[in-house]
């Protein structure tokens, strides 16, 4: 049960790290952003093959992968720059199906030596200083990591969402106009929130990747980003804190299968889909009675 | 100051804008008058770079600027206000006014991480004029709301608030009185003269012409996309073709609500 308990600590606080990057990009500069996941994706890719291949070390790969996602973030803001927002939704909906595609179906990167790659997934990912530790002691070691990457994740947004910068990005929240007529570069603020957003996405796939010591397509589905997406707009999108509530809650009912099947009566398939449709419910609840989320964003207020 | 010369612009078969050439001067109170759908505010986004023009040229301060963005345009020093307000509305009044000042360091993401310093005391030379500025459009006592909160005249007087913050050389006003109660207009109009005298030049749209012909040095018309007229208030107001517009048709009514003697 503790052992589970790590677990779930481990994977909420990676999702809060997903959460509080979605926050950024959506909650506070207003991208609705449906390609998430890609950059948890490329993380976990990145760090896979700086660590597997390239053998560098575990920090090698979270760095790398940071970097990566946060290009790929970049590069995505470029020939998206100028569509609407809906449509610029599905063009990142698309960017993340391309990266995962790729992923998919490339035999050249890990197609040789002992790996299989593509559809077969990559296994035995080093978990970093693994050797110090028990299989029993080891996840709370890696949890120790994990709560040091949200922290630090957690005071830099909540450092650029106070900051000048994330004061533009505020502004163009409600729509592009008005920082233009103030002098602002709004397609180099998007690429910005892009980039960095993306490159904390980057971190939580690479803090993935190492914890499963596996990993496959099939993890970064869509499904991913709206479970993201569940977490912002249940906590609370415009509010850090509110985007780690939305973590925790939304975690809770993703993991909560385990134990429901000794509660209720059902097939624990039927259940593993039910919660989904919990999850479902739950945001539409909340976007009728609870616009803004359980926590309301916080007024900035400046002393004269 | 500013200089348009014979600009064009159409939408879908309408010319809204049909070859109009005008002068700003440095330092002037420049009005812009004109019937409902004669090309005023199309004038303004040709201008301010939000709406690419057809043909025709614009410079500011000698220096061609029709083929810039918005953005661009603003920094070269000319600004302009809304006809309906743009203000972030999730954001306090307070916010919306520290936006506006440019080359803010803490803009930059490298800045802000490892210039702090800096950064805290361009924050505080901000705040400092924003307050100062806040008290004299008369939203100090509103500094911590929302602006969405704001009436629709607070809000015009936030978005004078905002320019002057961005401190350009030339201002453009999409109506800034309409909505604003008259004791506040009169301490607006105030507030114009006064920047005008420390080096501000002004261009606005405007519909009421007591305001016109009370500060306004020079007055453009505008019908149908094409200037019909120029000259002082006084002139205007006796220009045949000026009432001639105004009375035809449906613009009648805009007469009478701008008070043309007819």
């Amino acid at each position: 049960m503790i052992q589970y308990l790590a677990y779930l600590s481990i994977m909420t606080g990676i999702y809060g790290i997903l959460s509080l990057s979605l926050n950024l990009q959506y909650g506070f500069t207003g991208l609705a952003n449906f390609g998430h996941v890609a950059f948890f994706c490329l993380g976990a890719y990145t760090s896979t093959i700086l660590v597997v291949l390239v053998k560098g070390p575990f920090i090698l790969g979270l760095l790398g992968g940071m970097v990566a996602a946060g290009l790929f973030g970049f590069l995505i803001s470029i020939p998206t720059a100028n569509l609407k927002e809906d449509y610029w939704a599905i063009a990142t909906l698309a960017a993340a199906e391309i990266v995962r595609l790729f992923f998919l179906n490339e035999d050249w990167i890990f197609g040789r030596g002992p790996y299989h790659g593509g559809a077969f997934g990559i296994g035995g990912i080093p978990r970093p200083l693994q050797s110090w530790f028990s299989a029993t002691t080891y996840p709370f070691f890696y949890l120790c990591i994990v709560i040091l990457c949200l922290v630090l994740t957690y005071f830099t947004v909540r450092f650029l969402t106070n900051s000048p910068f994330g004061r533009v990005l505020k502004a163009m929240r409600e729509g592009d106009d008005l920082p233009l007529a103030m002098g602002k570069d709004v397609s180099k603020f998007r690429m910005k929130a892009m980039a960095f957003g993306g490159a904390m996405g980057g971190l939580a796939g690479s803090l993935v990747a190492h914890f499963w010591s596996f990993i496959d397509p099939y993890q970064f589905m869509p499904i991913e980003t709206f479970v993201v997406w569940a977490m912002v707009v249940v906590g609370g999108k415009g509010n850090n804190i509110g985007a780690l509530v939305g973590a925790v809650i939304i975690q809770f009912f993703y993991s909560s299968t385990l134990f429901l099947k000794d509660f209720i009566p059902i097939d624990a398939q039927v259940l593993a889909s039910l919660r989904m449709v919990v999850i479902g419910v739950l945001i539409v609840l909340i976007m009728l009675f609870m616009k803004e989320g359980l926590i309301k964003e916080k007024k900035r207020i400046y002393q004269g | 100051m500013l200089k348009v010369i014979d600009v064009h612009k159409s939408f879908v078969g309408i010319k809204a804008l049909d070859g109009v050439s005008l002068e700003v001067e440095r330092g002037s109170i420049t009005g812009l008058i004109g019937p409902n759908g004669s090309g005023k505010t199309t004038l303004f986004n040709v201008i301010s770079g939000f709406l690419p023009k057809e043909a025709g040229e614009i410079y500011l301060k000698g220096e061609r600027i029709d083929e810039l963005p918005p953005n661009e345009v603003a920094g070269k020093g000319l600004c302009r206000t809304f006809q309906i307000s743009q203000a972030p509305e999730k954001m306090t009044v307070l916010e919306n006014m520290l936006l506006a000042p440019k080359d803010q360091m803490g803009e930059g993401l490298w800045n802000a991480f490892f210039r702090k310093k800096r950064i805290m005391h361009q924050e505080r030379h901000n705040l400092e004029k924003a307050l100062y500025l806040l008290s004299s459009v008369e939203l100090i006592d509103l500094s911590n709301e929302y602006a969405g909160n704001l009436s629709g005249g607070q809000k015009k007087l936030l978005a004078l608030g905002r320019i002057l913050m961005a401190d350009p050389e030339i201002i453009l006003l999409d109506e800034p009185t309409a909505g604003v109660n008259p004791t506040l207009n009169k301490s607006l109009m105030r507030l114009i003269e006064d920047l005008r005298k420390g080096g501000k030049t002004f261009f606005f749209v405007e519909h009421n012409m007591k305001v016109i012909s009370d500060i306004c040095d020079k007055v453009y018309v505008l019908d149908f996309g094409r200037k019909i007229a120029e000259g002082t208030p006084g002139e205007i107001q006796q220009n045949e073709e000026v009432l001639e517009a105004y009375l035809s048709g449906s613009s009648r009514e805009w007469s009478r609500k701008v008070g043309i003697d007819t």
